[in-house]
């Protein structure tokens, strides 16, 4: 198992890159801190604290306001940008982000490719941690330098110095371990799982197959929406096929950056062109294979709207997907050896074979000579000549 | 403000007369060749076939051109995920399996009509395919997005025709002319033919050239029992004199 970690700070953070390198607190007054830049790390604040003891703390932080919507659009930003490079990815409010490598060809380049979207992202360089799993990942995560990565073959080995507070424990919990003397998670892996249960709960067992490197939790997996569109409004209507054919590459353009971005494909098609009196026309198509390229979109949308006899001039072009699949299949940046072109070319012969039949396409089943049979024949034939 | 002024009349020209009314030259990059494996490689200038171009088999009669693009497909069934066939008729996949091919890359797409090998082309060539063999000629209005696919997709496009229309031969990069000199026999069987092929038009690289080909049939296991020993272990089906 290998997971990548990505730590960019709080989501809260990102919403104000105008603030990077400045102490910033989160929260609502009379509330609890949300989230706390690094700069005011050391005036001691941390995430749930009160947000008067913050301020008594760190008086010149800036004080933001959360707004867990704007949050919500980041990690969905986020988690869609790292979709293509993992088949598994979650992301996390407090700035987390984790990818699932196990099964992806060229790690490295997906680790680097995250690395560089996360900055875009965020703004602000990412720190990096690979690990056999999500708990060791982020904590080597928190230990690299930004923009750098710190890989963990052997996660006990590693965890063992590390302070027992990195155990998702509540504060007294916490506290409970420091007065049982455990105090490295070397310390928590030593003794078992029963023991602690029987201090902590439940909490006490997950906390010491973590410390052991064990890694019982497994990545959410964030999947795509469901739905997408675009659409172009006409200053003047539209007659002319050739602008109608121009909007709509560039609108399938635009769907497929969205599409790739999301790492979906879209499953049903429709075009509706909108008339001056308010009314339309459409088609709609559910394709067999899931379209999620400019190619795709516009070869099939292309072939419409050259066929396409509107009844009076269009003052608007809608291209919607109503039925988008977010398949493992379609992550084909994972692909060995980057052939996802091979997928396109597949997904249009299929669209060719709805447009004019079966038949129109067929892959020929070839008895190729066999060589050793060949030889055989020269080699028997031999003989007889002689 | 010269720059925003000028790209706003790009956009007006491809708006009012398509996408590729206009090309910007830092668009379209120099022809990659494609080793096809063959002596015409010699010819193109670039060392191989273009990608991202039409290139064109011509000559009338039996002058040895389709045997020259089958044994250019079986190359392509190896190097590339997909060779597609767009059969506008004359297309026999049983003549195939002597050259070798590799059987899980090729396709044929059966084109009733001219309007079908043309957008079954444009399709394919758009979504990337490596290789496509044109059996036929293709409607004079679906050259130009055909053109385009490739060049955006890199594909090798290859026709063969007997005598290209005239918009089929203008939208070419690479035009070759064959022509039969005569038939090779051997041992009173027919086993070949010497055809002289002759550059026409070349688009992606000075000068014109011409050689003389000697092209040998290739006989299968079934023929074997006839072929003498030799004939069945000769390997390449295509030898050049130059």
């Amino acid at each position: 198992m290998r997971v990548c970690c990505g730590l960019t700070g709080h989501l809260e953070l990102a919403r104000r890159p105008d603030l990077y390198g400045a102490p910033v607190i989160v929260g609502r007054w009379d509330e609890h801190v949300v989230a706390a830049s690094e700069e005011t790390l050391p005036f001691g604040v941390t995430p749930g604290m009160a947000m008067r003891q913050a301020e008594h703390l760190c008086p010149q932080a800036t004080f933001v306001l959360p707004d867990e919507e704007a949050v919500v659009r980041i990690r969905e930003l986020i988690s869609s940008a790292l979709y293509d490079l993992a088949p598994v990815v979650e992301v996390r409010d407090e700035g987390v982000a984790w990818l699932d490598l196990n099964g992806v060809v060229s790690a490295g380049e997906s680790i680097r490719e995250a690395r560089r979207r996360l900055l875009k992202a965020i703004g602000r360089e990412p720190r990096l941690g690979l690990a056999p799993g999500p708990f060791s990942a982020r904590l080597a995560a928190a230990r690299a330098r930004p923009g750098r990565l710190m890989q963990v073959d052997d996660a006990s080995a590693f965890l063992a110095p590390l302070p027992s507070r990195e155990l998702p424990l509540d504060p007294e919990q916490l506290e409970r371990l420091d007065l049982l003397g455990l105090r490295t998670l070397g310390a928590v892996a030593a003794i078992g799982p029963r023991e602690l249960e029987s201090q902590l709960g439940c909490d006490g067992r997950h906390a010491v197959l973590l410390a052991r490197g064990l890694e019982p939790d497994q990545l959410e997996a964030w999947r795509p929406p469901l739905f997408t569109s675009a659409h172009r409004q006409f200053g003047e209507p539209v007659e002319d096929r050739e602008a109608l054919l121009f909007v709509a590459r560039a609108l399938c353009g635009d769907l497929a950056d969205e599409l790739g971005l999301r790492g979906a494909g879209a499953k049903h098609v429709r075009v509706r062109l909108l008339f001056e009196s308010a009314e339309f026309e459409k088609q709609e198509v559910i394709v067999r294979h899931p379209l999620s390229s400019t190619a795709e979109l516009f070869g099939l949308i292309g072939s419409w709207i050259k066929s396409w006899q509107p009844r009076a001039p269009i003052t608007e072009l809608w291209i919607e997907l109503p039925v988008l699949e977010g398949a493992g299949r379609r992550q084909l940046r994972l692909w060995a050896g980057g052939d996802g072109s091979s997928d396109e070319v597949t997904a249009a012969m299929e669209r060719l074979q709805e447009r004019f039949g079966d038949d129109v396409v067929w892959k020929p089943q070839l008895l190729l000579p066999i060589h050793g049979e060949v030889a055989r024949r020269a080699g028997g034939a031999a003989p007889e000549g002689l | 403000m010269q720059e925003v002024a000028l790209e706003s009349a790009i956009n007006s020209i491809r708006v009012r007369f398509g996408s590729q009314a206009l090309t910007r030259a830092a668009e379209m990059p120099p022809p990659q060749p494609w080793l096809s494996g063959t002596p015409v490689d010699r010819l193109t200038g670039i060392g191989g076939l273009p990608r991202g171009r039409l290139t064109l088999f011509t000559g009338s009669g039996t002058c040895g051109k389709l045997t020259l693009a089958l044994s250019v497909l079986a190359r392509a069934t190896h190097e590339f995920a997909h060779a597609i066939v767009i059969d506008g008729g004359g297309f026999d996949p049983w003549t195939l399996p002597p050259y070798s091919p590799e059987p899980g890359a090729l396709t044929v797409v059966r084109a009733p009509a001219l309007e079908i090998a043309g957008e079954a082309a444009t399709t394919l060539a758009r979504a990337g395919a490596g290789f496509l063999l044109l059996m036929g000629s293709i409607p004079e209005h679906w050259l130009g997005p055909l053109e385009s696919a490739a060049n955006r997709s890199g594909t090798v496009v290859l026709g063969v025709v007997d005598a290209p229309d005239r918009a089929l031969a203008h939208a070419s990069s690479f035009s070759l002319g064959f022509s039969r000199a005569e038939w090779i026999w051997d041992r009173g069987q027919l086993v070949g033919l010497r055809a002289s092929a002759r550059c026409v038009k070349n688009r992606v690289a000075p000068p014109l050239g011409e050689t003389e080909l000697e092209i040998c049939y290739r006989l299968g296991a079934l023929s074997v029992t006839e072929a003498s020993v030799e004939v069945a272990e000769m390997e390449p089906c295509v030898s050049a004199v130059v």
